[in-house]
């Protein structure tokens, strides 16, 4: 095992750039990435389908169907789950992984986080995040 | 406002020579096809597809709509860039989505199959195709055989047409009789008879599973099994002695069902030949001859062996041909969808047994 494995910081934008419900393509170290906001929390995700390889990040975000019983429809989890634009697989956009097989099929995910802008501006918690840069870890 | 920032990615240039045997061009809009129709036939067309039985999640790849609008599978270019250039292709074989003979009145059924064609021919088999990468199927009607006969006399002389093409859909199992006139006239000009899903259990057609299902799911598993009775209509009728240069293709109809349904025909043979005598051969023996399936959808089983054995058993390396379906949503991509096959083989299924099977 390596001892220490180089993860590098990446700023992607600033907070204020991608709010709640949208996304930002992005590429890293060569690797296409999606960053999601979904409700205020920041994921990312490989922009590339385990499948068979489709751009997964710019598919549509959505909710699912939850398992019911035959005959009933509970649809939730709206704004989690991103479906590829190809065949249309469901992915949880906090984990990576599908929903028809979670520890089978997934997609790599990668760390984000909230860090706080050149000019701090303290104090109260909704102008940290006003200022503040998300950064991924890849 | 959602904020998008593309990643580019580099296309692969190179050639492969892949040929795509099912690839959908869409008119612009409605007006494209009403164009090439006369009265009452422009005032009376509106469009419209199948209908039902419409994918509850998209029906195309998201990716494959145009930014500037317009159905996906419409700009040439998009097209152009998302499967020629980057999987390299030799030829696209382009299959519209015309729905002509989901209707009662046979007479509308054939102005739409016949203004899709002379759209065809004007935009994506001249207009876009200066390097000659588009080939295009001729829609014909069947449920009225005499008017697609003529239909296919009418283009057969064009260089870019290279096939016959028509829903599944369709009223009988298309080994019978009354379809002959299409056949002769396939058989006369040299022309494959291609068959595609579209109108099962819709309009004036006959839905090939026990009645109609509930879901899409249900609907477009079952696809198959339309296919498979088609095909072997056209075995047990006798179609290949009658026609014997005449050859089908079936596209996205599925694929490893093939080897399955010949063993199972092949031993109903023995005690009932007595039926079809005009068989010379065992009705499997027809295949190599007279037909060729498409590969999109590809089932892939869990374990890739599996799918190379039911290759071998079908013989893939003569009836097999690559298609991708492009745009819609069950696309398959040359380079994902299949497990690892050996060079000569992918060269067989990529390429050579459509350069063979269309004269290309
Ligand atoms: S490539 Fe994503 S579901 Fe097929």
């Amino acid at each position: 095992m390596k001892e220490a494995i180089d993860i590098a910081r990446h700023v992607v934008g600033k907070v204020a750039e991608i709010p709640a419900g949208t996304r930002r393509m992005v590429v890293v170290e060569g690797r296409p990435i999606g960053v999601f906001n979904v409700n205020g929390t920041y994921y990312a995700l490989k922009n590339s389908c385990p499948h068979q390889g489709a751009p997964l990040c710019l598919g549509t975000v959505t909710g699912m169907t939850l398992p019911s019983a035959p005959g009933e429809y509970n649809y939730g989890r709206e704004g989690e789950i991103v479906r590829c634009p190809w065949h249309g697989w469901e992915f949880d956009i906090a984990t990576g992984k599908s929903i028809f097989d979670p520890h089978k099929c997934l997609v790599k995910t990668y760390d984000v986080t909230v860090e706080a802008g050149e000019v701090p501006e303290v104090e109260t918690y909704p102008v940290f995040v006003e200022s503040g840069s998300v950064v991924v870890h890849v | 406002m959602e904020q998008q920032q593309e990643a580019t990615i580099e296309p692969k240039k190179a050639r492969t020579g892949i040929i795509d045997c099912d690839v959908h061009p869409y008119p612009r809009n409605t007006e494209e096809i009403r164009s090439y129709m006369k009265q009452p036939w422009r005032e009376r067309y509106n469009g419209g597809g199948r209908g039902f039985y419409g994918n509850p999640v998209h029906g195309d790849r998201l990716d494959a709509r145009p930014p500037q609008g317009g159905p996906s599978g419409s700009e040439p270019e998009l097209l152009r860039r998302q499967l020629v250039d980057e999987y390299g292709y030799a030829h696209a074989i382009l299959m519209p989505r015309a729905f002509c003979n989901l209707h009662p009145d046979p007479d509308f059924g054939n102005a739409i199959a016949a203004a899709y064609n002379d759209w065809l021919a004007d935009t994506w088999l001249s207009k876009y195709n200066a390097d000659g990468v588009f080939k295009g199927s001729i829609t014909v009607n069947t449920q009225d055989p005499q008017a697609a006969a003529r239909e296919i006399e009418r283009w057969a002389g064009h260089p870019h047409f290279v096939q016959v093409m028509t829903d599944s859909g369709a009223r009988a199992p298309f080994g019978q009789r009354q379809f002959y006139p299409i056949y002769e006239a396939c058989e006369k000009f040299g022309l494959p008879f291609a068959i595609h899903p579209g109108t099962d259990g819709m309009g004036i057609n006959v839905q090939p599973s026990p009645g109609f299902p509930t879901h899409y799911i249900e609907w477009h598993t079952c696809l198959s099994l339309g296919f498979q009775a088609h095909l072997v209509s056209f075995l047990t009728e006798g179609v290949f002695e009658r026609f014997p240069r005449f050859k089908i293709v079936l596209v996205e109809g599925g694929v490893s069902w093939l080897a399955p349904l010949m063993w199972r025909l092949d031993a109903e043979y023995k005690a009932l030949r007595y039926e079809v005598p005009w068989l010379k051969r065992k009705p499997s023996e027809y295949l190599r001859d007279h037909v060729r399936i498409t590969s999109q959808p590809l089932e892939r089983p869990d374990n890739d062996a599996y799918l190379l054995q039911m290759f071998e058993m079908m013989d893939a390396e003569h009836v097999l041909m690559f298609s991708s379906d492009y745009p819609h949503w069950d696309f398959d991509s040359p380079t994902r969808a299949f497990p690892k096959l050996p060079e000569a083989l992918h060269r067989r299924i990529f390429s050579e047994n459509a350069i063979e099977f269309y004269n290309l």
